[in-house]
């Protein structure tokens, strides 16, 4: 009573929402509007052309021999007489010397030696940055490259027993059917050269080659009297620092909320690498193929996309409908790589927790 | 001493960067410019079937996925590999299941035939890695004899949502029908889905009939016949194969026919007199008028699909060469400039491209080239092959190609614009000069 005028109470917030009763009937027929499909589509079937079914008459009178003239018997040949063997073999003349060789002209003309095609991609389904051999027809095919697992017996705790797998077979480029062959290897080689008949002496040679073995020694005397030229990479190579010690151009750093040591380039290229591999833009659209986009996604800590953080920054180059198209390829490409995690460095996460990647698809479309 | 200087400035900037609160204060930036090309994977669990719709559940998903596989854009995963079952159209995907078997993309769906016999179709498309549905759900509802037609516009459907563009294969080819020897076949028109199914025949093999094309909505078709004796062009109304004789002038011959986008004109080639022409016609007229008027053959034309430009082959530099000009003639640019003689030219619904035939070293090509004849690309190469026609998307191309001998075939082949895909279209017999309809 003394403090009722000081002490006020304000009144609490509450909120109001507006609630529609309906019953368990009209709700089940909610839900089931909810699950059946929107749009309804009648289809009426082709009527087939009234069409006579006119089939051809491709019968033809059995072929009968011309009437030609045969030709008269031809009579009996004479039985050929038995031959005669000779009377005596002939003896070969041998005689001790070596029969005298004739050494080819020096200016015989060259074959042309054959070639063989130029080594070509095999066509593979797959088109991918690394050319990848098939594998081994009983290896599975998996984006992981895994040794056969067998038991051991020996261990205290047995390995589960595990096929190998390799990657799919995959060709840098598509590789078309009008391809054109180039001939390029030599399928054999020119026949070596017969040795000259009259060799120079060997005193005269020796002479001959001791200036041109003096001559290098004189050059590298001058050379080394000469002063040293100048660094001329002195610009360049503060500019390589700079650009060594900030990353690169390409992944310049943009404000936000990650602070911790950079990753190295290596980890940079394995994550890379690591969605690029999943990034399958054999089913986009022309449209899609010229469009860029920008995904933003977080990371949890073992190098796993977070899935609900996934979205698209930025598009560049398309429609609406060509940049969600892109940028479903890229978010495919993140969840499916990234489902094994990322392998970056856990110390370095904070480097690493959000990431941005820029899918620019310029490359693939002239593949 | 500059070398010392830029030694210690790499080693304090590098000292900078590595800074643990200021080194990276960004989240981690990288451009991914590589990625992969191959068939995407999906699967297409056999529908769920309710009332007597259990072979035509069957039927429809397995031509739903044959679609789908035949683009070489996707590739199935059998059911003998799924870990889920899809026993109730209304239930909750399990995506777990299907990530596991790497299928990107999921079609569900149920059939139902009524007892009147009338088929109802649902399916959904889902998108498995985002755990969402593409697009929504939708039905179809057709007579039971109609099933194949269903199924290709539900891949139309499917193949649109994924890829973003158009699909083809609720679509229909006309073509000649070949039977008999070589030196002594017979020729017809014959119609058909895209994929060889249901073939009708629209002519009898009394004349000869070349080269028919379709009208921009699909429902007639321009053919040259010689049933006359000489090559007159006809109109043929696909509904009920009625026909009529567009009008012509005697002692010529008209042939090369194909409509303009809109449908009310046709371009064509007319020979008289020994020169050979490009001339175009009101179908509803008659009246005709002359494109080009020089001394050497001007054949083959084709509208863009705006209908201002024609494509069209000449010899008029030599050899065949393909050339541009305004849809009311007027000077020609030529736009093939590679070795070789070129043919055939028919310009893509997508209008980036053009299509063409391509003979060089003793070999035939089918090819596409940009509209100004930049980036040429040879996609085939055989004995003998020619006449592209594109799909209706303008992804795919269709082509005849005939085998070498005597007892060599005409076929038909498709490729995808990529050069992928090469493979042959199912034809009962002889087949050449496809002529691709748009979407039904």
């Amino acid at each position: 009573m003394l403090f009722g005028g000081a002490f006020t109470s304000e009144p609490l917030d509450f909120d109001v929402a507006k609630v529609i009763a309906v019953s368990s009937e009209e709700y089940a027929a909610i839900v089931a509007r909810s699950n059946s499909p929107e749009q309804t589509s009648e289809i009426a079937p082709l009527a087939a052309p009234d069409v006579p079914q006119d089939v051809p008459d491709l019968s033809s009178e059995a072929d009968t021999a011309p009437d030609a003239p045969q030709p008269d018997p031809a009579p009996e040949a004479a039985p050929d007489p038995a031959p005669q063997p000779p009377t005596s073999t002939p003896q070969a003349e041998v005689t001790d010397e070596a029969p005298e060789i004739q050494p080819p002209s020096q200016d015989m003309a060259a074959m042309v030696p054959q070639t063989s095609p130029r080594p070509q991609q095999r066509p593979a389904e797959r088109v991918a940055p690394q050319q990848v051999e098939p594998p081994a027809p009983d290896t599975a095919v998996d984006d992981v490259v895994r040794e056969q697992a067998v038991p051991d017996e020996a261990a205290e705790m047995p390995v589960d027993e595990g096929e190998a797998t390799a990657p799919e077979a995959a060709a840098t480029e598509i590789v078309t059917e009008a391809e054109e062959v180039e001939q390029a290897a030599p399928l054999d080689s020119i026949r070596p050269k017969t040795r000259p008949q009259q060799l120079r002496p060997a005193a005269q040679t020796a002479e001959t080659a001791q200036p041109e073995t003096a001559q290098p020694e004189t050059a590298q005397t001058e050379a080394s009297s000469d002063p040293a030229p100048a660094p001329a990479t002195d610009t360049s190579s503060v500019e390589d620092a700079l650009a060594a010690a900030l990353g690169g151009t390409a992944e310049a750093l943009a404000p936000s909320i990650n602070a911790g040591p950079p990753l190295t380039a290596g980890e940079k290229d394995g994550l890379r690498v690591g969605v690029q591999n999943c990034w399958n833009v054999g089913s986009l659209s022309s449209d899609a193929l010229a469009t860029t986009v920008t995904v933003a996604f977080e990371m949890s800590q073992d190098a796993r996309p977070i899935e609900g953080s996934i979205r698209m920054l930025d598009s560049t180059g398309g429609t609406a409908g060509s940049a969600s198209q892109a940028y479903e390829a890229a978010r495919r490409a993140i969840i499916r790589c990234g489902a094994r995690g990322f392998g970056l460095p856990t110390e370095k996460y904070q480097s690493w927790r959000n990431v941005e990647l820029i899918f620019n698809p310029e490359n693939m479309r002239i593949k | 001493m500059m070398a010392r200087f830029t030694a210690l400035l790499a080693l304090l900037l590098t000292a900078f960067a590595a800074l643990p609160a200021t080194a990276q204060t960004g989240p981690l930036r990288l451009e991914i410019t590589e990625g992969v090309i191959e068939p995407l994977p999906f699967a297409v669990p056999t529908f769920v079937a309710t009332g007597s719709g259990g072979q035509a559940a069957q039927d429809l998903s397995g031509l739903i996925a044959a679609d789908l596989s035949g683009t070489g854009l996707f590739r199935e995963i059998p059911a003998s590999a799924h870990i889920s079952r899809i026993t109730n159209f209304s239930s909750p995907v399990q995506f777990a299941d299907w990530k596991a078997v790497n299928a990107q993309a999921l079609v569900t769906g149920s059939v139902d035939v009524d007892a009147s016999g009338r088929l109802t179709v649902q399916f959904r498309v889902w998108d498995v890695f985002a755990g969402q549905e593409l697009g929504a759900g939708q039905q179809f509802v057709g007579t039971q004899d109609g099933w194949r037609r269903i199924a290709h516009k539900i891949a139309d459907q499917v193949y649109s949502r994924i890829t973003g563009e158009g699909g083809y294969f609720d679509s229909r080819v006309v073509h000649v029908a070949e039977t008999g020897p070589k030196d002594q076949r017979s020729k017809r028109l014959a119609i058909m889905d895209y994929d060889g199914a249901n073939v009708t025949y629209l002519t009898d093999s009394a004349s000869l009939v070349l080269a028919p094309r379709f009208s921009p909505s699909g429902d007639r078709i321009l053919y040259t016949s010689y049933e006359t004796g000489f090559p007159r062009i006809y109109v043929l109304d696909v509904a009920n194969v009625s026909r009529r004789q567009l009008p012509t002038q005697d002692a010529t011959m008209s042939f090369a026919p194909r409509f303009s986008p809109n449908g009310q004109t046709v371009v064509y080639s007319l020979e008289a007199g020994g020169n050979t022409d490009i001339y175009t016609m009101d179908i509803g007229s008659g009246a005709s008028q002359r494109l080009t008027s020089a001394p050497s053959i001007e054949t083959a034309p084709s509208f863009s699909p705006d209908g201002r430009q024609i494509v069209f082959e000449s010899d008029r530099s030599g050899g065949n060469q393909l050339y541009v000009m305004g849809a009311g003639g007027g000077e020609a640019r030529r736009i093939s400039n590679g070795d070789g003689n070129y043919g055939t030219p028919v310009w893509s619904p997508r209008s980036d491209l053009i299509a063409f035939t391509k003979q060089s070293n003793g070999r035939f090509h089918i090819g596409v080239m940009r509209t100004d004849g930049s980036e040429e690309r040879l996609l085939t190469a055989s004995f003998l092959d020619e006449g592209p026609t594109w799909a209706p998307n303008g992804r795919v191309i269709m082509f005849t190609r005939e085998t070498q001998g005597e007892q060599g075939q005409a076929g038909l082949y498709s490729v995808d614009i990529t050069g992928r895909n090469l493979r042959r279209v199912p034809t009962s017999g002889g087949a050449s000069d496809p002529s691709w309809s748009p979407l039904q």
